[in-house]
This record gives C-alpha cells, structure tokens and sequence, in this order.
C-alpha cells in the first residue's frame, strides 16, 4: 500500500519466475504489524497472525468449515492489494505487509460492526448468548459509538423451531452461514439453508422439513450471536454465572471431550471441547442431553434394608453391615460382583481391587447400559464409557470378565446368594432385573440413580458421577481421557473407589488411598495399557474460555456460587 | 482506658501502717492507651512505657480497622473500587475517590472535561475543610477546650450539608467515575456553598480566638510532639506534617493537576515540627482551602462533566433501555469494568493528611491486578514513637492529635 507506514521487510531477489525467493525455504514469511511471521504455506492468516500476538476480528470463519468470507470483520490491509481483503480468504504470500490496526482497517470493522447492529435487536438482557457474544466483544473493541439508525428496526421471525434441539431467532442473525456449512459439510445433512435476497435474507429449514440431525446442536455452539439457541439451555441460567470443567462426555463410547458447565451442584449443559484425536470441535445431540442424571433422580444417603424394613443410615453403620455380611461369604461361590463400564478406570481399580483381595472373587460381571443406535461420525452403539477400561483393568488385576445374561441365571439357578454391584446400570430392562434380584439374600448396591434395582438393594451406597471426582475413562478406541472435577458430592455420596477403600478398611485392610489420583497410582501400574499414562501429565488445563470469566474459585477448591446449605441464590436469574 | 498493668505489692499487707512503709514503685508501668479510648481516633492501641510520667518506649498498634482493602479491589471491577477508598480516609472520601480516580485515568491516559476537573478540586478542597475541622476541633476537644470543638463541628455539619447534596451521602461518597464525575452540581448549590463558607469564616473565627492565643492551649502545644526536619523526612512525613517542619513540600504545587495550577493559593510553612505549629498549618489551610473554593466557583465553566467514550463511561440510561449499542456498552462495563491497558503507575494527590500515593497494575482485564495506596497517615503514625519517647504521658495526647491519624487509611 502506497499510504500504509508499515516497515517493508528487506525484497528478497526476485526469482526467474517473477515471484521474490523464500526467505526461509519450505515456508512463507511475512511481516504483520511490523513483526515478521514464518507461516506454513497454506496457513490461514486469522490464524496465523495471533502467534505474533495480532488478533484479526472474525464471525464467519471457522477453521474446520470451509471459508465464506462473507462478515466482513476480518477485513485487513495487504501490501499486495489496494483495497482491504478479507484475511480469512486471502493466502498468505511470500514478502506481504499486513496491517491488522491500521486507521483505514479500523474505521472498517467499526463500519461493519455498525451495519450489523443496525437492525439487531435491543436483546442482551433477555438473550443466553449475552455474555459469551461476539457482538459485544467487537462492538465493545471495534465500534462503541452510539446508533445512527433512523426509524424502525426491520422485524423477523424471534422464535422459529427449527427442531428438537435448535430454536432460531431470525432478528439476531448476522448470516455468517456458520451453521449451514456445518450441517452442509460436518454433518453431511443440508437442513439449513438462506432464504430470500438482500436484507431480506433469513437462515431456515427447508419448507416442511426439521433440523433434526443429531449433530444440530452444534450449529448452537458456532453460532458467534445469539440468534440459535439450544432448546433445553435456553433460559435456564446467565452465562457469566457458570463454571466450567474440562470432562468427557459420558453418553457412549466415543468419549467427546467436553466443557461440563455448572453452577453451584447442578450441571447445567455440556459444551464440545477441542479435542483432535476423537471429537474434532464437536459432539452428538444425545449426548449433549446425558448430563441430566447428573442432576435428577440422584441418591443422597446410604440406605439399610429392603422393602418396610429400609432406613436411611449413616455411612459406619453401612460399611459394617457390608463388612458384616461379606466376611462370612468371601471367597464362596455364593458372592459375586457385579461391575458397570460406567464408571471410572480409578472407580474400578480400587473396587475390583477390593473384590478380588478382600471378596476373593476370581470373575466379574460386567453391567451397564443396554445398547443403542450409533451413526458413522461419533455416536458409538455401545453408551458405556468406559467399557474398554474395564477389560483392561479386570486383565491387569487377573479377573476374568462374564457377560450379565450369567448372573441372571446363576441367581435364577441358587449359585449366587449375594451381589455387590459396583454402578447400577444393567444392560437390560431394570424392572426385569430387579425381579431377578429380589431373590438375593443380600445385594450392596453402590448407584448414583434411583432406579427399581435400588429398591432391591439391603445396602445402598451413594456413589459420586464422573463430575464430582477427577478420574480417566478409556475410550472405545483405547484413547485414555483425564477428565477434572468441577464440583464436589452431595453430603455422603463418595465415587466407586472412595466407597472400595472404606469397604477394604472396614475388612481390616490397610488402605489409605485418599484421591483418584492415589488409586491411580497404586493399582494403575499393575495394568499394561494404563501402566506409561501420564495421569497428572495428562490432565486438561484449568483455564478454559475465552470472555468473562466467574471470580476465580476460592482457596478451599469450592466452585464459585457454592453454598454450604442449600442452592445458591443466584439460580434462576 | 490506662490501667495498671502490674501493680506490685508489698508481701502481707496485714496492719494498717504497712501501706504507708510500702516501698514506692520502680518498676516501670506498662499502659494500654486504646483501642478503645477517646482520645485514640479511630481505633489504635498504643502499648505505652512509662517510667513515672515520663514515656520510655511507645508502640503503635495497628490493624483493628484491617478490612482487606487491597484484596478486595483485585476482585471487582476499577469503578467499583470507589467505595472501598471512601473507607480509608473517612473523613475526607471525596478526595480518596478522586485520587484513585486520577491514578486510573493516567494509566489509561485519559483527560477528563475542564468542568469535572474544576468540580474535582472544588469538591476536595471543600473536603479539605472538613478534615482539617474534624482535626482542630479534636484537638481542641481533648485539651479540654469544649467549646472551640463545638464551633468547629457546627462548621463541619454545615459541609457535611452540602456534601450530601453533592453526593447523596455525608460520608461514604463514592464520588467521580473513571473518566468524570457520576454528577454534575446540583441547583442553586453553589449559593448555598458561598452561604456556608461566609458561616465556616465566621465560626473559624471563633475556634481561632478560642485556641491560638490561648495560654493553656499554648502551652500545651508549643514545644511538644517535635520531630526533627531530617526525621520527618526520612519517615516519609508529607502533607501538614512535614510542612509544619518548615519543608515546602505540596502536590498541587509539586505537580500541579486538575486546575489546581489556575487556582490563587498558599501553602503555608512552618519552622518547628511541633503540635502547635502543625495546628497554625491546618488552621491557615482552612482558609487556603476557602479561597480556592471561592476562586473554582467563580472561574467553573459549562461544559460536560465526564468524558463521551464508551469504553470507558455508562451509555445515558435512554441508549441503554432503547438501543442495542448503548446496551451492550452497558453490559460490558458492568459485567467486565473499563478496560484500563496493562501496565503499573504510581500517582499522588494532595490530600489533607499529605500526599495520598496510588500503585496501581492493570493486566488488561476489567479488575485491578493490583492495588497499593500510600496513605499518608502510615508514614506519619510511624513516626509518633520517636516524637514522644522521653517526653511526658500528657503529650501524647495533642500529638496524636496533630497528626491526625485516620485508621480507615493507615489500616485498609
């Protein structure tokens, strides 16, 4: 640019193709802001650039979508063009002068951010993406200046369904077309399309058809405004009020790496998290949806007895009558174990650990949730997550694996008087199962759920989820998962190995594990797979999104909004 | 209250004569003057030596009034700062708040409307008087001069008026924003500040024939409570304090902010360092202060009173309920606070117990990442030891006064 005052870097000799040569061969240099940048060839420059600390404002791009090129935001100046060029769509070439601040591009961004608002709506404070909002953020760094708009805002659809999970409101849209290149080329289901001309245009469905693919959820997540919003989310709380923990999502097998976002004891939604090797960017709408057992039906205190008999108990008194019971039948055939691929390889190290040391048993049953549909990009049919930890840990501490259809008969057959299950999912009907189980002489149950199976329990333990300990889940492709903790357990609900370790003491056993992280590193040797795993190397980073941030958590490790007694007032607001 | 701290008693005072045999004490008397002592301002304890009247060693006890002030300000946003500095120097908040204020507009680099900056110094002088009132009158007060106490604090009642009709408040202030002030003057306030100033004239009339020439006072004053020139400076004296020892040493005119350098003043200077010359300093900057205010009602322009930036200011309440800028302004300011840029300053403003120092980090975010503030009190507090050791028991009292130590400020 002939007014730009950026440095020009020194003119590498041009080469006899006309083009200047390399400064550093196999790569592309270019300087932005002054600074020089060694870029990939091929490189994006909205990417690129932030690795010299210059940030370039963007709606539309999405590096896993193709480019639209159509917001306008990115808009920069190059010395090889004499107007602005959208820097998402412009590749970067050997020699170039970027200049990401310079007046001419400001005065644009603040142009287009002025152009889009125009006609947005006066919504934050009725709007779920107030305060995660690409709007605000670059209207607060790029425009801050008042409207110029004169007359009446132009009016759409606010509410339009555009399936189960995805409500659309057409006002806040600034189509980017975000979502109907998703659907288009992530999903491979072109549900979504633009409709109309001009600035009469308006992102729908087709006439008569849904967004019902199970990816749809997505299209919430990439969308940089509040126009799309997630159905079960919506209006349930502030963003701003809520925590977020690196987890992984529970619904199946493939083990999305996800954001567990919570306020208080309470989930509140999953969020996909960055994770190449399974999830890319994204995650199912099933199980976007699974956090719900993490909140509802859940058990609160250790029960004794079956039927009238039962009473709520304090955990000595359980662990005794447990110790109690299983001291007479270990290492008799009348005992068996039962454990879930839902819980945790920690969870299972320890209580296997305990059922083989302490129950004397040599096999294990294997529970867990009944199969369901899979599809060919994430959803697995298996919705257990962690049934290949469970073979793994079961061979490392020489137990053999036996499917639950043999439990079922060796009760019905009078072999197997006692039960202890470790998780309360079975992979067939509960209430069939329960009948089944009606006839042990004693089950300890340890369930995070109620459910007909724990009324059949004589003691019942209540037993943490996956986001109120830390721990790993082995994937179906054997890919080991730290996930972390975002708040601490109800009262005397404990995970699986906390209960193990109680139950192993109570027999007299010197345990003293008093972490995941201790049972991991007792037992977790002995498995070859998990023997090298790097547990605390692998542990996702604790800083998590960009925006506003909750006031950090407090010394004592509990989460922001946590009450001693009772919910946090904050709720529903 | 002082009391005994150990008594020591003759074994077996069993007749009645033994109490006259009884040996006369030698021991030294360790008292406790304070916390909870009138005379004590604030709540300070000093732990006090005596060998007979004589003070041997003093130590002043600080933290009763330790709130976290620091602490605090690194979790909320820069404006909501402003009510914890009303709590340091309670008895003069405005010029916490606009001190503070003026630290956060340099390191943002800021220039604030003339209006708002005459406003600033109209309102700190005004609660200048206010301190210096509370402190003479103190003074006063303790050296059993009731009446002189009485007219100065119908002087400060009558600021405390115009200061909540300014603010909304008498004490806690929260006066200015960053960029400006939150409100401009209200109607016919300026009249009623002439009024009140010819009221303070006259009642500071009164306490100035009551105490400067009065013998009793005199003597209780002249010669007691001094600090050397080297000592107060080297203890960081600044304000009345070092003046007093004849150091010409003010902020407004060491590096003249606001409109302080359009404004006709003295400051006046000692030669001493004693309680009585301490005393002339604060009386003649009562009427320095008067002078000022008069001058900045006279020469205040129109104009606005905090800056047009979005960034920085709350949109007016009509762009916030009826335009999507104006509310996402809104909603970014109060969720997230001015972005004041990364960096770290030191500023200083003249405040009526001396130079009132801010260092302030900003790591870009909304919040503070750090507060200190320099309070002028600290210094001089830590210097009271030396000033009374080997002097007598019933000096303290007029010098604690003197220095008018405020333990909102030198204890955060």
């Amino acid at each position: 640019m002939s007014e730009s005052d950026g440095k020009k870097p020194p003119t590498p000799a041009p080469t006899p193709g006309g083009r200047p040569a390399p400064k550093h061969p196999g790569f592309v240099t270019v300087t932005v802001d002054g600074k020089e940048l060694v870029a990939k060839p091929g490189a994006n420059m909205v990417d690129a650039v932030k690795t010299v600390g210059s940030d370039i404002p963007y709606y539309c791009y999405h590096p896993r979508l193709s480019i639209a090129a159509n917001c306008r935001m990115c808009l920069v100046e190059v010395s090889n063009s004499p107007k602005l060029v959208p820097a998402c769509q412009t590749p970067l070439a050997e020699g170039m002068v970027i200049q990401t601040r310079s007046p001419r591009v400001q005065e644009s961004q603040r142009a287009v951010m002025e152009f889009l608002l125009l006609n947005h709506p006066v919504d934050c404070s009725i709007c779920d993406q107030a305060g995660e909002c690409k709007l605000q953020d670059y209207y607060q760094l790029h425009d801050f200046r008042p409207s110029r708009l004169e007359g009446e805002k132009i009016l759409r659809n606010k509410r339009k369904v555009l399936g189960p999970t995805v409500v659309l409101d057409q006002e806040r849209c600034i189509l980017c077309t975000r979502c109907v290149r998703f659907m288009t080329e992530v999903a491979r289901e072109p549900q979504l399309g633009v409709f109309g001309r001009g600035s009469a245009e308006y992102i729908d469905t087709f006439p008569g058809k849904h967004l019902d693919n199970n990816y749809s959820g997505n299209t919430v997540d990439i969308c940089p405004v509040g126009a799309l919003l997630n159905r079960d989310f919506r209006f349930r709380a502030r963003t701003w009020f809520l925590s977020a923990a690196a987890s992984v999502c529970t619904g199946c097998s493939r083990g999305c790496s996800i954001f567990v976002d919570f306020m208080g004891q309470d989930t509140y939604r999953y969020r996909p998290r960055e994770n190449e090797s399974i999830n890319k960017s994204w995650m199912c709408d099933q199980g976007r949806l699974s956090y719900k057992p993490l909140n509802q039906h859940r058990l609160a205190a250790a029960m004794l007895g079956r039927g009238e008999d039962r009473r709520e108990a304090t955990v000595p008194e359980a662990l005794k009558a447990v110790a109690e019971q299983f001291k007479a039948l270990a290492g008799t055939e009348g005992l068996a174990v039962l454990a879930s691929p839902v819980a945790s390889n920690e969870d299972l190290l320890a209580s296997l650990a305990f059922a083989r040391d302490a129950l004397g048993v040599r096999s294990v049953y294997v529970g867990g949730r009944p199969e369901g549909a899979g599809d060919n990009f994430l959803m697995t049919p298996d919705k257990n997550p962690n049934r290949r930890g469970l073979e793994w840990v079961a061979r490392g501490l020489d137990l053999t694996l036996k499917p639950f259809s043999e439990l079922g008969k060796a009760i019905n057959a009078g072999t197997v008087k006692a039960v202890y299950a470790i998780g309360g999912e079975v992979p067939v009907d509960p209430s069939l199962v329960a009948q089944g189980f009606a006839r042990l002489e004693y089950l300890v149950l340890q369930a995070s759920n109620e459910s007909p199976i724990t009324a059949q329990a004589h003691v019942l333990l209540p037993a943490a989820v996956h986001v109120e300990d830390e721990g790993t889940f082995t994937n179906v492709d054997g890919i080991t998962q730290r996930f972390r903790k975002a708040y601490p357990a109800r009262a005397d609900v404990k995970p699986h190995w906390a209960w193990a370790v109680a139950l192993a003491q109570e027999f007299g056993f010197p345990w003293t594990q008093a972490s995941a992280r201790d049972v991991f590193r007792e037992w977790g040797p002995r498995v070859a797979e998990l023997a090298t795993f790097d547990w605390d190397g692998a542990a996702p980073p604790l800083k998590t999104s960009r925006g506003l941030h909750p006031i950090a958590t407090g010394a004592d490790g509990r989460p922001p909004g946590y009450r001693e007694f009772g919910t946090p007032r904050v709720r529903g607001i | 209250m002082a009391h005994a701290d150990e008594r020591q008693t003759d074994e077996s005072p069993s007749d009645e004569d033994s109490e006259l045999e009884a040996h006369l004490q030698t021991r030294r008397m360790m008292i406790n003057l304070g916390p909870s002592h009138p005379a004590m301002h604030g709540t300070v304890r000093m732990r006090v030596e005596l060998e007979g009247e004589t003070i041997v060693r003093a130590d002043p006890e600080i933290g009763f009034l330790h709130r976290g002030f620091q602490k605090s300000c690194e979790s909320v946003t820069w404006n909501q700062c402003l009510p914890y500095t009303d709590r340091l120097n309670y008895v003069s908040a405005i010029m916490n708040n606009l001190g503070f204020l003026k630290a956060v507009e340099k390191l943002i680099g800021l220039e604030i409307p003339e209006r708002a900056q005459y406003i600033r110094v109209l309102s700190s002088e005004l609660h200048r008087m206010h301190d210096h009132l509370t402190c003479v009158g103190a003074i006063g007060l303790e050296l059993g001069g009731f009446s002189a106490f009485l007219y100065a604090i119908e002087a400060r009642e009558l600021i405390m008026d115009r200061v909540s009709e300014l603010t909304g408040a008498r004490l806690t202030t929260t006066f200015g924003r960053v960029g400006g002030l939150n409100r401009d003057l209200p109607d016919g306030w300026i009249e009623r500040v002439t009024k009140t100033l010819d009221k303070i004239h006259e009642l500071l009339g009164e306490v100035d024939g009551l105490l400067t020439a009065n013998r009793i006072f005199v003597d209780r004053m002249r010669g007691t409570g001094v600090i050397t020139t080297q000592d107060a400076l080297d203890f960081g004296f600044t304000g009345p304090c070092l003046r007093a020892n004849g150091i010409n040493y003010d902020v407004r005119k060491a590096k003249p902010y606001w409109v302080y350098d359009r404004m006709e003043f003295d400051v006046p200077v000692g030669q001493n360092g004693d309680n009585y010359d301490r005393y002339l300093m604060r009386m003649e900057e009562l009427k320095q202060s008067e002078k000022m205010i008069r001058q900045a009602m006279k020469q205040l322009p129109q104009g606005p009173i905090i800056v047009d930036d979005w960034r920085i200011v709350l949109p007016p309440k009509a762009e916030v309920y009826g335009s999507i800028e104006g509310v996402i302004s809104h909603f970014k300011l109060v969720m997230e606070g001015v972005p004041v840029p990364p960096g770290e300053i030191y500023d200083s403003t003249e405040a009526a117990n001396g130079e009132l120092g801010w260092y302030l980090v900003s790591d870009g975010s909304g919040r503070p990442y750090k507060v200190h503030v320099r309070a002028p009190g600290f210094a001089i507090l830590s210097g009271v030891p030396r000033m009374i050791e080997g002097k007598m028991l019933a000096d303290l009292i007029p010098t604690f006064d003197t220095i008018n130590m405020i333990g909102g400020e030198v204890e955060q």
